[in-house]
């Protein structure tokens, strides 16, 4: 930090209660206009400065990339598909044909030996290109979580929060119901119920089958709700108090263009934050489900059913454990990274508070 | 870890496939070797043994898997027994209780027995003749899975739709010991069906509801002392058996071991380490697939495979497209290839093209299909079928669930556009057997017999009598008057090499109309600790693995 140029004793000294902020800005000279800045401008100049953020951030991406790709690599190096399964066939490792599956059951681990790079599972199928797929669908489910756990919260979080009263009682407790239950034991009887008992889920006129990753996608999504409605609900009970919410009500605007005009775009940097750390939670829950059984149902695979799979091979054939847990750790250590990092920059404030909120949640 | 459904089969009858689904028992035994005798081996010693699950039920009357049947073979004596031995003399019918072989009517319909005087039940009650009849009724009592086997008696219906309040077919005289058995119609597999379990005679007093915490008075060398259900059971000497019953039933050899004391230990791979560290002396389900090579090669002395009389197939529905052309069939047949799903069971599984399997009366090897993708493509373009959209059934019980990937990636090949529906194992069977199901096409299924007549296959699984619209098993819903029509005149006649000819001509008949496509004989494993006689165990190959013939070295 020694030659770092915007260290603390050039922090704008107008600012006595965020000194120990970082602005990512120098400060202008004395005399000198100040130019206007955007506070996303700010966010972007203090998180370009956290290169450990940066770096696991660009993790991700390469990750995402590499599932992306999967179809090419598919097609041009492996030659095989996620599903094709190669029992019989032999392979040739160093002059010498090779099973790719053993008499005994037992698949060839990983080696630089063209087709099966990171080795075959125990149906002879090809465990890169299956961990490229499979990977797509985690991240899938964990990004559409995501979407379907914020777009709760924020609706229910708002609507506690505006209203409070017995709107307030009946979400706030209805959420405490299913803070209750600890996230794996409810995401397991929902799987269970919705999933393995082959009943699937009717919502109305929708109808999920019971092996459709939208399931998981569902469960996973609904079960993180509370997590992130409360805080936001926090928010704004603070927001609706403030100068501007006022001023709307003095213009006459209605409750919904006051929820969702005035206070909503001032919770957009908490939403940022905690969808980014939620995608990092689903796609652990999602592992953690598919490897009990109650997530991702075949013929899909995820990085958890790959896990889960593999387990049978544990002493014979580790790689097939080993590589999609590896997998699953680095996606959701760079996120959870990146996500830090981007709270830091987004809102330098909201880390005092969500440490409180973990503190009292821990309690 | 491998779960074979223990079972001995998924009867044909209604509920039970249901009841047999849920209890995916392991099935693991062991076998062989040929002395039935009590006179070789060490008397004596207490023995441990680590199961997966409990088995069903410890009630001779409601049991129906693999496991629970074992724990009875030598405590729970029937009229009649199979032998105690391993390959195909162990499928030998001979008297349990009854002094010999019935007496059977030239009509075919009146079986007598002759009950052996003298005999005691465990707790010292004496074992009469009419306890046979109450035996029977509270096998209807208590609504078992075994009662469709017994309702071909004269007045077993009625008895059982509560129109009787005793089964007029049944006569017994308790003065005389002697046994009458009335039929409707003649059948050739009644001799079987009293040999299983199911009518093993207990007290008249026994509750009719499932015993299993305290199980009923034993006649046999055995008597479960203690049954902690969940836990574990105990094996004890049957006080009674040195005393009176040992010389009265000479076919049941008197066990070796004093006690033995079946635990449950969850874990497969804790189980494999306690055999290897000899802290348990037989595990009854085999070890997970992972580890089979490790103990394969260290220890050959005392690890075995033992082929099951089972068959596992993919059924394709014969009366849909694309399965109703006999060329698309012939198709999948060859492009199935045993040796890979050989694979796909880690080894625990000998290939097969036919519907019945080694150690079954009747079995003839054959194979119409030999291995070949190319002619498989040759005839499904010459069906060149319309409808290519198909789902393709399996449950989710390892690796079944990787034989349905395998069949799925094969029909792919194929150029149909295959959809797998990966179903869960307590629900399968029924599911399948419900023909309101949609999208019934193509799918796993396996049967393990019931007892050794090749009937427990054709007649459930492959006759058009037995098309039911729920709990059906004849899933390609083959239906080929003529051999119907051969297989019910089978089956009135009893087994004999003119018959069991018979059935190897239906076995090839079936294989040419390919309504299944056949792919193995499921194998379990012996694996015992160092302190076993190991070349002692016999493997049944109805009862699978006999108890009494485990003996300390």
């Amino acid at each position: 930090m020694a030659t770092d140029p915007w260290a603390p004793p050039y922090a704008d000294p107008t600012l006595p209660g965020e000194v120990e902020q970082d602005t990512g800005i120098p400060p202008a000279p004395a005399g000198v206009p100040v130019e206007g800045r955007s506070p996303w401008y700010l966010a972007y100049r203090r998180l370009r400065r956290n290169r450990v953020a940066l770096f696991f951030g660009a993790l991700f991406i390469v990750i995402v990339l590499f599932c992306l790709a999967a179809p090419l690599w598919a097609h041009l190096v492996a030659h095989t598909g996620p599903d094709t399964n190669h029992l019989t066939e032999k392979i040739d490792i160093n002059g010498q044909p090779t099973d790719v599956v053993n008499v005994d059951g037992i698949p060839i681990g990983p080696g630089l030996h063209g087709k099966f790079l990171l080795g075959a599972d125990a149906n002879g199928r090809d465990v890169m290109v299956r961990l490229m797929y499979g990977g797509r669908t985690s991240i899938f489910i964990g990004v559409m979580a995501a979407f379907v756990t914020t777009i709760l919260a924020v609706i229910f979080g708002i609507l506690a929060a505006y209203y409070r009263g017995w709107t307030d009682a009946v979400i706030s407790r209805a959420m405490d119901v299913i803070w209750a239950f600890p996230v794996l034991l409810l995401g397991i009887a929902l799987g269970t119920a919705l999933s393995v008992s082959g009943s699937g889920l009717v919502l109305g006129p929708i109808h999920i089958a019971d092996d459709s990753i939208w399931i998981p996608i569902l469960i996973i999504g609904f079960v993180y709700v509370p997590y992130m409605a409360r805080p936001i609900r926090g928010e704004v009970l603070a927001l609706r108090e403030k100068e501007f919410v006022e001023a709307a009500i003095a213009q006459g605007a209605g409750t919904m263009r006051i929820m969702f005009s005035e206070i909503l775009p001032n919770l957009v940097s908490t939403i940022i934050v905690f969808f980014t750390l939620n995608i990092a939670n689903n796609m652990l829950l999602e592992s953690a489900l598919s490897f009990l059984g109650a997530g991702v149902r075949p013929p899909h695979s995820s990085w958890g059913s790959m896990v889960s799979d593999g387990y049978e091979f544990l002493y014979s054939a580790p790689h097939l454990t080993i590589i999609p847990g590896l997998m699953i750790v680095l996606t959701v250590l760079s996120l959870n990274v990146f996500g830090d990092g981007l709270r830091d920059a987004l809102d330098p404030r909201a880390k005092v508070r969500l440490e409180a909120a973990a503190l009292e949640e821990s309690h | 870890m491998s779960w074979l459904r223990g079972v001995c089969s998924r009867t044909g009858i209604g509920a039970v496939a249901a009841v047999a689904g849920l209890a995916f028992v392991a099935v693991g035994l062991t076998s062989c070797g040929g002395g039935s005798s009590s006179t070789s081996g060490t008397q004596g010693g207490d023995l441990n043994f680590d199961e997966t699950s409990y088995p069903d039920y410890l009630d001779p009357q409601l049991s129906y898997t693999v496991d629970g049947w074992e724990a009875e073979y030598n405590t729970y004596i029937p009229l009649l027994t199979f032998k105690h031995a391993a390959g195909s003399a162990g499928t030998e019918v001979v008297p349990g209780l009854a002094k010999d072989l019935p007496t059977i009517s030239t009509d075919g319909k009146t079986y007598t027995f002759q009950l052996q005087q003298g005999l005691k039940y465990s707790d010292g009650t004496p074992v009469k003749a009419s306890d046979f009849q109450s035996t029977v009724q509270r096998m209807f009592d208590v609504d078992s899975g075994g009662s469709p086997f017994y309702t071909g008696i004269v007045g077993a219906a009625d008895y059982q739709s509560g129109k009787a309040s005793s089964i007029s077919g049944i006569k017994t005289d308790d003065s005389t010991g002697k046994i009458t058995i009335q039929l409707t119609k003649p059948d050739g597999q009644f001799e079987d069906e009293l040999a299983i379990p199911f009518t093993a005679l207990v007290p008249p007093d026994t509750p009719a509801k499932d015993q299993t915490p305290n199980p009923p008075p034993s006649t046999g060398p055995y008597m479960i002392s203690k049954s902690d259900p969940g836990h574990q059971f105990v094996l004890e000497r049957n006080p009674e058996w040195a005393k009176t019953n040992e010389k009265l039933v000479p076919d049941v050899p008197t066990p070796h071991a004093d006690k033995i004391t079946e635990t449950v230990v969850k874990n497969l791979s804790s189980q494999t380490t306690q055999v290897e560290q000899n802290s348990a002396d037989f595990m009854i389900d085999p070890p997970p697939t992972d580890r089979i090579p490790e103990v394969e090669s260290k220890y050959p002395d005392r690890f075995r495979k033992e082929t099951t009389v089972s068959t596992y197939y993919f059924w394709m529905n014969v009366t849909t497209p694309p399965f109703d052309d006999l060329k698309v069939r012939q198709a999948v047949n060859y492009a199935i290839d045993p040796a890979a799903l050989q694979r796909v069971y880690g080894s625990l599984l000998s290939p097969t093209q036919q519907v019945l399997p080694p150690n079954m009366p009747g079995y003839s090897k054959f194979e119409l299909y030999p291995h070949d993708i190319n002619k498989a493509k040759q005839l499904l373009q010459q069906a060149n079928p319309s409808d290519k959209d198909i789902t393709v059934w399996t449950d989710d019980e390892e690796p079944n669930d990787r034989a349905g990937a395998y069949l799925q990636d094969v029909l792919k090949q194929l150029g149909f556009n295959a959809k797998l529906k990966i179903v869960n194992g307590a629900t399968y069977f029924t599911t399948l057997g419900d023909l309101k199901t949609p999208n019934l096409d193509i799918g796993f299924s396996d049967w393990f017999q019931d007892f050794p007549h090749p009937n427990d296959f054709f007649g459930i699984l492959l006759n058009g009598a037995a098309i039911h619209p729920t709990n059906n098993n004849n899933f390609s819903q083959f239906d080929d008057k003529a051999l119907n029509k051969e297989m019910d005149t089978l089956a009135q006649q009893q087994l004999n090499s003119s018959t069991e000819a018979g059935y190897a001509a239906v076995d090839k008949k079936v294989m040419e109309q390919a309504p299944w496509a056949p792919y193995g004989n499921r194998e379990v494993t012996t694996f015992t600790s160092d302190r076993i006689n190991f070349d002692g165990v016999i493997f049944s190959p109805v009862m699978q693995q006999d108890f009494g013939s485990f003996s300390v070295k």
